[in-house]
């Protein structure tokens, strides 16, 4: 017997600074939905089930195949993108949360600013050209081709983050996301020309130091980014830029 | 010598931290469980470890730069460490994420027994002038009378425990958070070595104490007295 409906706890706010409340919602049940199509048909008709019209509720996402992570959300209390979260495989009611450790702006919306931030402050890209054309970089092997391309995975949805116990809202802790683009562009040929200035920023308040390995950060990534093997591996590098420049300096 | 920045002083510090674990905090750990578990051999050969120790030249001084200062670093990186991150092992289970959350448990742990520990050996000792040769049957006695009641073996047990745990699981954390081991793999069998360690440093641990237990006999000094 297939089930009629579907209920919903979502937890919502506002706006940035007003309070969160919860409200339950209950939507007709239909075959092989997702939690965004859930939200879609509480779009539809957004009466909460004590009857009240109320505001719908306020989601992110766009590509709907699980490669941008803007639908990153807490679905029954874990991290998780919404719109591979098919509505037959998780528990009922289902419970939908903003991840915690980003300021929310609305409802389910929150604002990822801080890994962005991130990724400029370890200038996770490759230089390109200047003022004059410096031609063809050099030949990568296929066996680190393969690695960066594991690596280049990362859509700084933020899982990662929101399992590890060491970010919080008011340290500022680069996290295991940021570490693993350090480790993707200094293994390029032509971004390890720039794999000390890196590796600089990340040798401070906030990097590679205060991991503290827990390890959630691989456990709740979705695309199965080995983060804790590029977190040693960026704690290496450090290490020897640290005796480097004790010894040789 | 360049200038240190306080981001500098800060990366520094906890690299720092995660040596100081094992050098010399994790070192001095190993040897003196080591040289404890001498009681279960006999009386007096635990006597005499004592008796050697107590005539090192500079002994106060060693105890303070390879002892008690790294210890005191080691615990105020560790409180500030406890109150940077916010545990959530009732979201996120996994073995490594309880591991890292017993670490700062046991850690805590052990910055109250090492108060408890202090406060009823090397406080006493010093405040009461039991050098040398006259330090063996007082600590003797001490520890006697400390695993006459339950009380005092529990404490001694849950210290111990809390010890090489943090030791051992800290040993795995020093060769991650220095690059020593990187892969998958290698982390497993390192954590698996590791355990051993621990393991064998507990037992070391609880023999002494069930010895002292068992079998609590005074000494008189070796030498005068």
């Amino acid at each position: 017997m297939s089930q009629e409906t579907i209920k919903l706890k979502i937890k919502r706010q506002d706006n940035p600074r007003s309070k969160s409340y919860w409200q339950e919602f209950e939507i007709p049940y239909q075959p092989l939905s997702n939690v965004i199509s859930c939200l879609q048909d509480i779009q539809k008709s957004p009466v909460a089930a004590n009857d009240l019209g109320v505001d719908p509720v306020i989601w992110d996402c766009s590509c709907l195949e699980e490669v941008c992570g803007s639908c990153t959300m807490l679905i029954n209390g874990r991290v998780r993108q919404a719109c591979t979260a098919l509505v037959d495989q998780i528990e009922k009611p289902i419970v939908l949360e903003p991840m915690s450790k980003f300021p929310v702006i609305r409802d389910l919306m929150v604002d990822r600013n801080r890994m962005f931030r991130a990724l400029k402050k370890v200038k996770a890209w490759v230089d390109i050209d200047g003022s004059q054309d410096l031609g063809e970089g050099p030949i990568m092997s296929d066996h680190i081709r393969a690695t960066r391309y594991t690596l280049s995975e990362c859509m700084t949805c933020g899982c990662c983050l929101e399992a590890c116990p060491q970010y919080t809202k008011d340290n500022s802790f680069l996290g295991a996301a940021a570490f693993s683009q350090v480790r993707l562009f200094n293994l390029h040929p032509t971004g390890a020309m720039n794999a000390d200035e890196r590796l600089e920023e990340v040798m401070g308040k906030g990097g590679i130091a205060d991991c503290g390995n827990a390890q959630a950060c691989v456990e709740a990534c979705p695309k199965n980014i080995p983060l804790t093997d590029s977190i040693a591996d960026i704690s290496r590098q450090t290490s020897l830029k640290l005796l480097k420049d004790l010894l040789l300096k | 010598m360049a200038k240190i920045n306080q981001d500098q002083a800060h990366f520094y510090l906890l690299k720092i931290n995660s040596l100081l674990g094992l050098v010399p905090i994790g070192v001095f750990l190993a040897f003196h469980l080591g040289i404890n578990s001498l009681r279960t051999v006999g009386p007096l050969q635990y006597q005499w470890s004592i008796d050697l120790i107590n005539n090192m030249p500079f002994l106060f001084g060693i105890e303070v730069v390879f002892i008690y200062l790294p210890l005191l670093l080691h615990s105020l990186m560790g409180f500030y460490i406890y109150f940077s991150g916010k545990r959530n092992v009732v979201h996120y289970g996994y073995p490594r994420n309880w591991l890292y959350t017993l670490q700062r448990i046991t850690g805590v742990l052990i910055f109250g027994f090492l108060i408890y520990h202090l406060g009823t050996t090397v406080v006493p000792k010093l405040f009461y002038g039991k050098h040398q040769f006259l330090a063996a049957p007082f600590l003797m006695d001490v520890m006697n009378a400390e695993f006459q009641t339950w009380t005092g073996r529990i404490i001694y047990l849950i210290g111990i425990s809390a010890a090489t745990f943090h030791f051992a699981n800290g040993l795995w954390g020093f060769c991650v958070s220095w690059g020593i081991i990187i892969g998958r793999n290698a982390q497993r069998n390192a954590s698996v070595v590791f355990a051993m360690v621990g393991l064998v440093l507990t037992v070391l641990g609880f023999a002494t104490v069930l010895e002292f237990s068992l079998d609590p006999v005074p000494v008189t000094p070796t030498v005068g007295g």
